[in-house]
């Protein structure tokens, strides 16, 4: 017995993927819907976060009481994300409880949307936008990110305004449902212990009236923005540091080696970014991550400080990421960051939601199917001259930055 | 109800499967080393975790913050290697190391390949006989501590708890792991080098495994590595609660937070599996009482939550809800009735669902070689033995709604901590 990978796509253009794995005790599923905040006009900013929310309100079968308590009822672990590409329902239970789980998130996809609910739950988003308001780090990448993309929709926030919220009404959520939700705009991804036939059987059977439509996306021209930006709030008692520089988008094939240098720079341990800042205890928090998106990527990183450390601890930042740029990685730390990304995966694989949350996006980004196995060896083959030809186009050099402090 | 019964018997029937094909092994050393193994044959990978019985609970006075810069300076090299080739040599290893320092217990846990697990763990033995312990590193680490406590002040929520902590015990074990500036300050390389000899110590510490390894190699491996290590015996103080109050603490802040802590049932103890029932009712899934009533009814919150916390010999609450300034009044006044109307019993159907989540969690969390490794250091500490799966089924299976409810009943009213933060006090709830 071994890990075996499946897809089949229905009639109505719903794309079901599955990854067995007979030693698995437990089943994970997960609709994965094409749409996010890049994906709204300025009229709806929020929408694609505050539909997720609306979608556990109930459908034409079932009160948002009744998914609830049919959950729990069958003790899943389940709930919903939304960033700027792509809306997320999974659940994970016993196997046994597969079908009874899938019966219910494959009814989630088609929600009532009451006019009752929408406004109730209007008061749990604007709380939510709130709660993150008093997290700077969190509300740092907020406002870099409309500053970094400039214009390019990867810069919408996910969560909306308070303003942009309040005015949002039921028919414009309705609308953008309609648009973004049709069937070969998501898909059903799955992962563990499961019986691929009588899947397919119940999801075509639940999904007959869904229609297919056009879900299109835009992908406008990037022009990122660079230097520095500053924001001052009385209220805060640190300076909080987003940072940002142009990388590689998820369908390109180097992208690998651009995970891989930025784990070198800015990994949580033993990177350059950890020795220079951390280690030495100048700043609370310093990191640097690359995130290939739909078309494109960025680099983005992370710094909090006092204040009046805040001009040298950035320069120790930048300093840092320059320094790479101009000399490049060491043999070592390239293996070193090999290795940790290897076993970080293998790790992450071990539960059937650990896999399923790797195998969704990496479909919905038009990617090939890849086990486990083959993406460790493909990082184990990512050579080092690969990140110093990416280098040697001078990332860092346009590095932006966005600081928010008292 | 037959489906469920149906459900019961599979559950069992997995969690039999589970059991058999990987029971826990234990074993006291005579240094006073415990370890504990659970084998996960299918994996390739392992998690381990050291509990060493120290923390913010045992700092010494005017050195709060001691157990957290200690757990730190110790990864910073051994006698052998110096910081920077000690993490180097652990990430060739593809070693993810985790860890830090609670109240009554610091924990040093790694997460790799099963077959790097010999070497690791000989490098983990010098970081703990025979660590470097420099001054140079001391500075560091001091400096990296002092940030993160200052880091605080611009995250209300941790911010809130740290301080409720503090009203809610009396004794020390309401002390914050980021311990205080005077504490840091206070602190020197001599006074910690001290603190090492007392705190690092086989005797009461606590080595679990859970993985794609056997027993007995990891028997092996850990007698070949620490059979010859000797030290003190640990000591615990005892337990002491603040009194019953609420505070308001005012911050300039979009939203108010509001926390409370109440005492609830010692790990172990009776009532210990009627409790869990309670909280999973209360707070475990969407379903539960506190969203379903604050959130979903009301839309007073996006959060709100209550959690069972565990010490050695006392169990409490905490519950959290983050709401508006205006909304804060009616928001508190919502979870304190579902806090104490739980007295007044739950209904089959939401002893069904709390449950099944239970079991259902404890075969998901028996599919992860991390969560699996830190419950069962948890479980040692707590209770001195592992639980075994078959009994811990038996237990919940055999539950009934009448004990359930009989216990509940039985309850003491919930004396409160409260603390809020927030532009705006709260209305005085406690008469």
């Amino acid at each position: 017995m071994k890990i075996s990978y499946q897809k089949q796509i229905l009639k109505n253009g719903l794309t079901i993927i599955g990854e067995h794995n007979p030693y698995a005790q437990s089943f994970a599923a997960g609709y994965f819907v094409n749409t996010g905040s890049r994906d709204e006009t300025p009229e709806v900013a929020g929408v694609s976060h505050f539909l997720e929310h609306m979608m556990f309100k109930g459908t034409p079968r079932r009160s948002a009481e009744d998914l609830n308590r049919e959950f729990d009822e069958i003790g899943a672990n389940n709930n919903a994300y939304t960033n700027e590409e792509r809306t997320v329902y999974h659940a994970t239970v016993v196997a046994e409880r597969g079908p009874a789980m899938l019966d219910l998130l494959t009814d989630m996809m088609r929600p009532s949307l009451n006019q009752e609910d929408f406004d109730m739950e209007k008061q749990v988003i604007l709380e939510e936008i709130a709660m993150y308001e008093d997290r700077p780090s969190f509300k740092v990448f907020e406002s870099g990110n409309r500053a970094f993309f400039n214009q390019h929709p990867l810069g919408n926030s996910v969560l909306g305004t308070k303003t942009s919220i309040s005015a949002l009404s039921r028919e414009q959520m309705k609308n953008y449902f309609d648009m973004r939700y049709a069937p070969n705009n998501m898909i059903l991804a799955v992962s563990g212990n499961f019986d691929w036939e009588a899947l397919i059987r119940q999801v075509t059977e639940q999904s007959l009236s869904w229609q297919a439509q056009e879900s299109p996306r835009t992908f406008p021209t990037f022009y990122p923005t660079g230097g520095d930006k500053l924001e001052q709030d009385s209220k805060l008692k640190r300076a909080h540091v987003a940072f940002y520089a142009p990388g590689l988008s998820a369908q390109d094939d180097t992208r690998y080696a651009a995970f891989l240098l930025a784990n070198c720079i800015g990994d949580s341990s033993g990177s350059r970014l950890y020795w220079a800042l951390v280690d030495k205890g100048l700043v609370d928090s310093a990191y640097f991550y690359h995130d290939s998106n739909d078309g494109l990527g960025v680099y983005q990183g992370y710094l909090s400080a006092e204040t009046e450390e805040l001009e040298r601890v950035k320069k120790i930042f930048i300093d840092t990421l320059l320094d790479v740029e101009a000399s490049g990685l060491s043999n070592e730390e390239w293996e070193r960051a090999q290795r940790k990304l290897a076993t970080g995966l293998t790790l992450r694989a071990e539960t059937p939601y650990g896999r399923l949350m790797a195998l969704g996006p990496n479909y919905l980004y038009g990617n090939e199917y890849q086990s486990v196995d083959e993406v460790v060896e493909k990082i184990f083959a990512t050579q080092l001259e690969t990140a110093h030809t990416l280098l040697a186009e001078k990332p860092f050099s346009k590095l932006f930055s966005y600081t928010l402090k008292p | 109800m037959n489906q469920t019964l149906q459900f019961y018997e599979t559950l069992t029937a997995i969690l039999l499967v589970m059991t058999q094909s990987s029971t826990i092994s234990f074993q006291t050393l005579p240094n006073g080393l415990q370890i504990v193994h659970e084998a996960m044959p299918w994996l390739p990978s392992l998690s381990f975790n050291f509990l060493f019985p120290y923390g913010s609970a045992t700092d010494p006075v005017q050195l709060e913050g001691s157990a957290s810069v200690l757990s730190d300076w110790l990864y910073r090299g051994t006698q052998k290697l110096s910081s920077r080739d000690f993490s180097d040599t652990l990430d060739s290893l593809g070693v993810r190391r985790g860890g830090g320092s609670g109240k009554e217990y610091s924990n040093f846990s790694g997460s790799l390949l099963a077959s790097s697990f010999k070497e690791t763990l000989s490098l983990y033995k010098d970081m703990f006989q025979t660590p470097l312990l420099s001054d140079e590193e001391f500075a560091s680490a001091r400096n990296l501590a002092l940030q993160e406590l200052a880091s605080l002040a611009d995250n209300p929520t941790q911010q809130l708890f740290e301080t409720l902590s503090l009203r809610y015990f009396a004794s020390a074990h309401g002390n914050s792991s980021y311990g205080t500036e005077k504490g840091l300050t206070n602190l020197s390389p001599d006074l910690l080098r001290q603190d090492f000899g007392s705190r690092l110590s086989p005797n009461g510490a606590i080595l679990s495994v859970a993985g794609g390894i056997s027993w007995q190699e990891v028997l092996d491996t850990a007698k070949s590595l620490f059979a010859d290590w000797q030290g003190p015996s640990p000591h615990l103080p005892e337990i002491k609660l603040g009194k019953s109050q609420q505070e308001h603490i005012f911050e300039e802040s979009m939203q108010t937070q509001i926390g409370l802590a109440y005492e609830s049932v010692a790990p172990g103890q009776l009532g210990w599996y009627e409790n869990a029932i309670a909280m999973s009712v209360l707070s475990g899934g969407m379903g539960a009482r506190l969203f379903s009533e604050i959130r979903e009814k009301r839309g007073l919150v996006y959060s709100v939550v209550a959690a069972s916390r565990t010490l050695k010999d006392f169990g409490y609450t905490l519950a959290y809800a983050g709401t508006s300034p205006d909304r804060a009044n009616e928001t508190l006044t919502v979870l304190l009735a579902e806090l104490r109307n739980i007295a007044k019993g739950i209904s089959s159907e939401e002893l069904e669902r709390a449950r099944t989540g239970l079991l259902s969690q404890l075969v998901m969390q028996g599919e992860s070689s991390g969560a699996k490794a830190s419950a069962l250091a948890r479980d040692i500490f707590l209770l001195g033995e592992p639980r075994e799966m078959a009994k811990l089924k038996e237990e919940l299976l055999a539950l009934t709604l009448k004990q359930v409810n009989g216990f509940l009943s039985a309850q003491p009213d919930p004396e409160f901590t409260i603390l809020s933060l927030g532009s705006k006090a709260l209305d005085e709830v406690l008469v």
